[in-house]
Formats: C-alpha cells, sequence, structure tokens
C-alpha cells in the first residue's frame, strides 16, 4: 500500500514535469506577451523596459530554468498580466469552481444512478425507454444551449431563477464560500444544473449497463429466493457488482468539470477557473496557463488514485500493488 | 383613552420610521452596471485595458479632465501656465482629499510621474522630461520640447498618493485609493466590483451612492442580465439583441460611434515582403484605385449592420488636425470602373497578389472585413490572401519593422483628442528620430509631413499646432498611405430609469450617471 502510493506520487511528479514542459514550448509559440500589456505606440526603450519588468529578456531555457527553480522553492511565477503570483490567481476562483463542479456532481449521481438501476432491472419497460431517451439528448445537447435556454425560460421569461453570477457569499475557513448562502443556492442551480447534464447521461448509461449485466447472474435470482426484498437486491447485490466502471467514469467526469466548466461558467458568468484560463489564453500570460494545466493534471492524478483505493473498497478482491 | 392616544403615537411613529427608512432608500441610489470583462488592474500604472480604465477614473483623479465630448478642463489642477516654451506651471485645487483624508500636495503628483516612469506604462509620459515641485500646491513639468498637447497627455495620467502607495507596495492593485468620487468597498474577482460614493469628492458628492460593476462576459447573458433587472445598464448589448431590448418595455438602446477607426496600411517600400517583384503600392495610382475599389457602405450595411460609420479621416472630428469638410470617402467615392482605369494606367491591369494580415478577435467582424476586402480588391485583380489570427500574435508579428507584411488591418484611437500623436508614430519615417515613426508598418516616408509634424510638436501653441496637423491631414489624404474604413459604434442598453450620456472614450463614469430613486 505505501509502496503504491510512492510509486503514484513519483508517476504524477514525472507527469507534471511533462506537462510544465510542454506547456511553456507551446507557449511560446503563441505571441509575445508584451505586446498585451503595453501601448502598442511603446518605443523600442520602452519595450525593453517590460521584458526586463516581466523577465522576458532572457531566452526560453532560461526562463524555464528559472520557472522550475522558483517551483521548487513553492514560488509558481508570476503573471505577466495581473503582475500577481499565478497561484494565487487560481486560488482565487477554485473555490467558485469547485462548487459548481461538486453540486453538479451530486445532482447528476441522484438522478442518475437510481435511474439507471431502474432502467437496466426493467429494460422492457415504456419509462426505462423513456429515460433512456432522455439520456441520449442529455449528452447531445451542447451545454452552451441548454445554459442559454435555461436563461431564457427560467431567468428572462418566468423570473425565478437569476441570470448570471455568484450571489452572496460568507468566508469560511478563509475561502468565499456561496453555497453556505440561500442567495448562493438561488444563484447555483442553472449553472450546476447545465453543467450536470452531460454527466448525468453518461453516469446513467454506465450504470443501466453494469446492471443489465449483474442482473443476468445467478447470484440475483438466489438473493431472491432467499427472500431478500427486490430494493436490496438491486442496490446491495446489483448495484454494488456494478459500480467499479460508474466509479472510474465518475472520478473521470469530476476531473473533466473541475478542468473545463469554462463554457458554462462564461454564460453563467460564474467568476471560477475556466474564464481565466481562456483569459490568459488570449493574453499570452504563460505563467498563469503552466500553472492551471499542471494544477489540472494535478487534480487528475489524484483523483484518479482516490478511485483505485474506492475500488478496493467497492470490491474487497481488488488489492493495490 | 390612554390606549387609543398611545395606539396614535405608536402609529405616528411607525410612520416616521417608515417615511425616514424610504427617505434613506431614495437617498441612497444605487446602480448596477454589466460590464465585457473584469478589471484586471486597480493600479493605473499596471496596464490598460477599457474595464481597468472605467475604474481608474471611479477611483482616482487626473490633473487635466477629458469630458465625454473629448474637450479638456481643469481637474485636480486648477489652472496651467507656460512660462516658456517647454516649462508648465501646474497649480493644484486646494484642499482635495484622498479618501483616507490625506490632502493631496505636488509631492503626491511628483511620486506619481516617477514612479510612471519605471512602470509598463511609461508610454503614458513620453513627452515629458522632467518634473518638481515648486511648493506644495505648484508642480513644474517640463517637456523635452515644445509641447502643445501636454494637458492632453496629463489626462491619462491619474495622480496616487504617495504615503498611500509607499505603504501598500504593488499591493496598490488591489488596494486602489485616490481622490476620485469613489471608493472601492470590495472587489471579488470576476464577479462583482462594489465602489461606494466618496463624501468629500472635490466636485461634490456623486448622486449614485453605490455603484456595482459585473463582468459578464458573455453576450447573450450580458442582455438577459438587463431584461431581468439584475443589472441597470450593459456595455457593448450584442447587435442581435438590439431589436429584443428595444421591444421590452423600460429599456432603451444608446448608441454612438466610437473613436476607434479601423484602418489598412498600405506598404511604401520599393520591395515589400509578400508581393514578388516590385511593390506596385509605391505608385499613387495603385493606391488610389484600391481607396476606391473598397465600398465602406456595402461593409457597414452587410457586415456591421449599420452600426459603424464610415470615417472621413485618420482622426475624428472632435480631435485637434481634424480638417473640416474633407472626407476620404468622397475624395474616392466608391467607382470600381475608375479603379480598374487607374490600375491600367500605372501597368497594373492584370493586377498583383499580396496578403492582408488581420486580426479575427479584436475588432467588431474583423474576420469577416477582411473576407469582404479579398472579394472587392480581387474586382480589379488584386489577389488578396487572408492572414488571419489571433491579436496575441498579431501585434508581435505586424510589428515595425513590419518586415512579413504587406497590407494590415488594425484598428487606432486617439483618446487624447490630438492627430499629432497619431501621425508622429504612424506618420513619420522609420528611424529618422527618437519616439517618432514606431508603427510606420508601410514605412510611409514624406520629408513634408516630417517637417510638418517637426513645427507641429516645436510649438507650445494650440492653434498653431492644430494648423500645421491640417496640413500632415491634407497631405495624408492626398498620399493615400493608409485607407481609413470605418469607426466602429458603441452599443449601450439600459433600464430608462438611468440617465446615462454615452463618453466619446467609452469610459463609462457614475459620476455623470444618474437613476431615478
Amino acid at each position: 500500500m505505501l509502496g503504491y502510493t510512492i510509486k503514484r506520487l513519483l508517476q504524477m511528479v514525472f507527469v507534471l514535469w511533462i506537462v510544465s514542459v510542454i506547456v511553456f514550448l507551446m507557449m511560446s509559440f503563441t505571441g509575445d506577451p508584451v505586446f498585451m500589456v503595453i501601448p502598442i505606440d511603446s518605443t523600442q526603450a520602452e519595450i525593453d523596459q517590460a521584458r526586463r519588468i516581466l523577465g522576458l529578456d532572457r531566452s526560453l531555457f532560461e526562463q524555464y530554468l528559472v520557472f522550475m527553480k522558483g517551483m521548487l522553492q513553492g514560488d509558481f511565477g508570476r503573471s505577466y498580466v495581473y503582475r500577481q503570483p499565478a497561484m494565487d490567481l487560481i486560488l482565487e476562483r477554485l473555490p467558485a469552481t469547485m462548487e459548481i463542479v461538486v453540486v453538479a456532481m451530486i445532482f447528476a449521481a441522484l438522478v442518475a444512478v437510481p435511474l439507471g438501476v431502474y432502467a437496466g432491472a426493467n429494460p422492457n419497460r415504456t419509462t426505462s425507454r423513456a429515460i433512456m431517451s432522455g439520456s441520449l439528448l442529455g449528452i447531445s445537447l451542447p451545454s452552451f444551449w441548454v445554459g442559454m435556454m435555461l436563461i431564457f425560460l427560467l431567468a428572462v421569461q418566468w423570473q425565478i431563477f437569476p441570470s448570471s453570477g455568484r450571489g452572496e457569499t460568507v468566508d469560511f475557513l478563509g475561502l468565499k464560500l456561496s453555497i453556505l448562502t440561500l442567495d448562493g443556492w438561488y444563484h447555483i442551480i442553472l449553472p450546476s444544473l447545465t453543467l450536470s447534464l452531460a454527466t448525468m447521461a453518461i453516469i446513467l448509461r454506465i450504470t443501466r449497463a453494469g446492471m443489465m449485466e449483474v442482473m443476468r447472474q445467478d447470484y440475483m435470482k438466489f438473493a431472491r429466493a432467499k427472500g431478500v426484498s427486490r430494493r436490496g437486491v438491486l442496490y446491495g447485490h446489483g448495484l454494488r457488482n456494478a459500480l467499479i466502471p460508474v466509479v472510474t467514469i465518475f472520478g473521470l467526469q469530476l476531473g473533466d468539470l473541475i478542468a473545463f466548466a469554462t463554457i458554462t461558467e462564461t454564460i453563467f458568468a460564474w467568476p471560477g477557473l475556466g474564464k481565466l484560463l481562456i483569459d490568459s489564453i488570449y493574453r499570452a500570460d504563460r505563467p498563469v496557463i503552466v500553472v492551471y494545466l499542471m494544477l489540472v493534471a494535478f487534480i487528475f492524478v489524484v483523483i484518479n488514485f482516490l478511485v483505485d483505493m474506492v475500488y478496493t473498497w467497492i470490491d474487497p478482491r481488488i488489492t493495490v500493488k | 383613552m390612554t390606549l387609543h392616544t398611545d395606539f396614535k403615537h405608536l402609529l405616528a411613529s411607525v410612520a416616521v420610521v417608515a417615511m425616514t427608512a424610504t427617505g434613506a432608500i431614495a437617498a441612497d441610489k444605487s446602480l448596477t452596471v454589466g460590464l465585457t470583462s473584469d478589471a484586471v488592474h486597480m493600479d493605473p500604472q499596471a496596464g490598460e485595458e477599457l474595464s481597468s480604465n472605467i475604474m481608474y477614473y471611479h477611483l482616482y483623479d487626473p490633473l487635466v479632465r477629458r469630458d465625454a465630448e473629448l474637450q479638456f478642463g481643469p481637474g485636480l489642477a486648477e489652472s496651467w501656465e507656460l512660462t516658456d516654451d517647454v516649462t508648465w506651471v501646474f497649480t493644484l485645487r486646494d484642499g482635495v482629499t484622498f479618501h483616507d483624508g490625506d490632502t493631496l500636495k505636488a509631492s503626491d503628483v511628483v511620486f506619481t510621474l516617477d514612479r510612471l516612469k519605471g512602470s509598463l506604462m511609461a508610454n503614458l509620459a513620453a513627452n515629458i522630461e522632467s518634473f518638481r515641485a515648486i511648493d506644495d500646491s505648484t508642480v513644474e513639468i517640463k517637456t523635452f520640447r515644445p509641447y502643445a498637447a501636454l494637458p492632453n497627455d496629463l489626462a491619462a495620467i491619474l495622480i496616487l498618493s504617495e504615503d498611500h502607495v509607499k505603504k501598500v507596495g504593488d499591493d496598490l492593485d488591489r488596494q486602489p485609493m485616490g481622490t476620485g468620487p469613489y471608493k472601492l468597498v470590495e472587489w471579488v474577482k470576476e464577479d462583482r466590483i462594489a465602489l461606494e460614493a466618496f463624501d468629500d469628492y472635490y466636485m461634490g458628492e456623486a448622486e449614485i451612492e453605490t455603484v456595482t460593476f459585473r463582468p459578464i462576459t458573455n453576450p447573450a447573458t450580458r442582455t438577459a442580465a438587463l431584461l431581468t433587472g439584475e443589472v441597470d445598464i450593459v456595455q457593448d448589448l450584442a447587435v442581435r439583441d438590439v431589436d429584443r431590448v428595444k421591444r421590452s418595455e423600460g429599456y432603451e438602446i444608446i448608441t454612438r460611434p466610437s473613436l476607434l477607426n479601423l484602418v489598412l496600411a498600405l506598404d511604401m517600400r520599393a520591395k515589400s515582403p509578400t508581393i514578388e517583384g516590385d511593390n506596385p503600392m509605391t505608385d499613387r495610382r495603385v493606391r488610389e484605385a484600391m481607396a476606391r475599389a473598397i465600398d465602406v457602405d456595402t461593409i457597414s450595411k452587410i457586415i456591421m449592420n449599420g452600426l459603424s460609420t464610415p470615417s472621413a479621416q485618420y482622426v475624428p472630428e472632435s480631435h485637434v488636425g481634424h480638417v473640416d469638410g474633407e472626407n476620404f470617402h468622397e475624395i474616392y467615392p466608391f467607382d470600381v470602373e475608375k479603379a480598374k482605369a487607374l490600375m491600367a494606367e500605372a501597368g497594373y491591369a492584370d493586377g498583383f497578389t499580396m496578403t492582408l494580415d488581420a486580426t479575427n478577435n479584436r475588432y467588431v467582424n474583423d474576420a469577416q472585413i477582411a473576407q469582404a476586402l479579398a472579394s472587392m480588391l480581387a474586382k480589379i485583380n488584386i489577389d488578396l490572401k487572408l492572414n488571419l489570427m489571433p491579436k496575441s500574435n498579431f501585434f508581435g508579428y505586424i510589428r515595425v519593422p513590419s518586415d512579413q507584411s504587406s497590407f494590415i488591418m488594425s484598428g487606432w484611437d486617439v483618446p487624447s483628442g490630438d492627430a499629432g500623436s497619431m501621425y508622429g508614430v504612424m506618420f513619420y519615417s522609420r528611424d529618422k528620430k527618437d519616439g517618432y515613426g514606431q508603427v510606420n508598418r508601410g514605412s510611409y516616408s514624406n520629408p513634408e509631413v516630417d517637417a510638418l509634424i517637426d513645427k507641429a510638436d516645436s510649438t507650445p501653441r494650440v492653434e498653431e499646432r492644430d494648423a500645421h496637423l491640417q496640413e500632415v491631414t491634407k497631405i495624408l489624404l492626398k498620399d493615400i498611405p493608409m485607407i481609413p474604413v470605418h469607426y466602429e459604434q458603441d452599443i449601450y442598453g439600459a433600464s430608462t430609469a438611468v440617465d446615462f450620456t454615452p463618453r466619446t472614450d467609452k469610459f463609462l463614469w457614475a459620476y455623470d450617471m444618474d437613476i431615478e430613486g
């Protein structure tokens, strides 16, 4: 177990290093950040001064070395545009993104798992067919369209929910959170619903497929014959055995939503990470992009690690080595 | 009886409380503005883009104030005079206080200029050679050479508090403090910026007590937020939403031409990077043919939905250096036959091939305009290849010496209200004088123009400067080193309760606005 953890940690360091190299190289092709921060009609002397201030007067290789050296000391570099530590900019926006993602994932799981179990256990019922068609819609409708429709209907036409923004926040352990206020919940419903639809549909379909597979097993019939209630059979024996792929996909989706909730965030003017990433790409703000992508890689590695741990808990036959 | 009186008493006091409560609400007017993006900075020397600029002018003040119509008048400086050709003496207004209660002193101005010179925005002080405080309320500024537009330049320099900046350092970006009409209450990145009126503002307290700016990037969401009443006014209303907002009761659309002039720079070098053989554009007839082949009215009607104003000259009417009555598109009206004839006369009846460099995410419909230009110039046999790129690549790519470009589409705005600042950098011969010609992308060079700009930049008197710059404008209209296309239109959507007149420079300023209680 300890050996496994160490092995995963080393893998993670390697992945993060590769990400930093690739991003650094790629970003050198996306334009010169100096021209994004100074007036266009600046003289050469002013440009040189700006390069010096931003540390862009050195070669790319030197810049990378400086970056790596800083990082080993816990300094992730400063944004060219904001002139603030890149990590601070990201951490400042992370809680907002985590909020909609967590709420979206909870929505998705609460709706998708029971419906998936139902559709898998009763594949021939009309309701099951309706659920499956609905899930196809969930996968195929683009989130920007769903988001705009929700705003149009629920915010503009019927004025039930606000169209955008995060609402009131409160400080909790130094983080600004909105899910602790009523106003915050009022604001979070539409964006997290939009964000959850695709995940909901995918989890539903995976659960159903797993359940259909499990339903054919003899132990299901035995359990029923033994006198376990239908509900107990479905959730205790059926779902538990169908859960491995569901958890895998759940983990991947979680990482995906954290990293790329961009579109939903833009539509609902949600002050999360996605907006920062897009802006930084437009402004060629390399330090922010590098740290962002490294953080995303880190989150993926951690989630996958946790998913592996959950496997052993769901299925005691699995051990990690 | 007693009970009855008590009850009446109670009712009366409730009424009084209620009245004072509503009274208080009426006095505390609040306004919410939907911006296209969050401010990046609150430190005016850290960078510039529209949202940050809007914040700067709420939090700080310049020495010279530029009003909504680009007229310049006293700001923190009450008056100024020229003591010799290069020396200006500014007298500060009495009793101006910063948000922290400190009084504005000449040393704050000196400190501001000093810090500016070493910052990323040093360009703003490019014409200033030296400065010093004569006493607590007088500042002397010397320019490198006689320079009549100094007050215009100063309108872009916002005065900081020396004590405060020394205390917070670079954290000024997060703890801004100036003399402006509003104080920062809260800045939640990408969510909202809340401002509160500064009671002791030297021009009198603002009508609107609290102003909240909300960055809403997606145009459709911005419209939705307006229609749900979450915001009172939005910037850059999407063209497709204009009708919808007009139809909704209680909202209005407000438009005005912006300062941003979309221009096409023509390469004037003998050899041009993307043209094989000699550069045909060195021949004035070819340049005129190109000007005549481009139909700006069609671009405005078809591509911009009528929301653009064809530009008559290189700078708008309000500017020093504008020649009344001259219009590029009347001198060279759209006329393909005439254009073809000119091409034939110049010996290029069969045309030539070159590349247009343009952005695809900087100006309104920039990519479509580039495509339209290609099809228009094809009519006179110019085969225009398009090289479109995002702005982050573009401005480095076209940079002087522009050795990859023959034909460039870009925007240029002159918020200083003075054509000289544009002409000096764009039309002065390259590499002749420091600080001149650094964005002369077409490498235009006319000794007469250089001489006139030199003259304009060596008189401290605005009338003379204006006369010289008008001469330059006339020569440019004849020489065609650049084809002006159009000014984009600024479009705002607002609740009718808001009293708002858009500014030419696009800087929304709550101090000038009001809202019905």
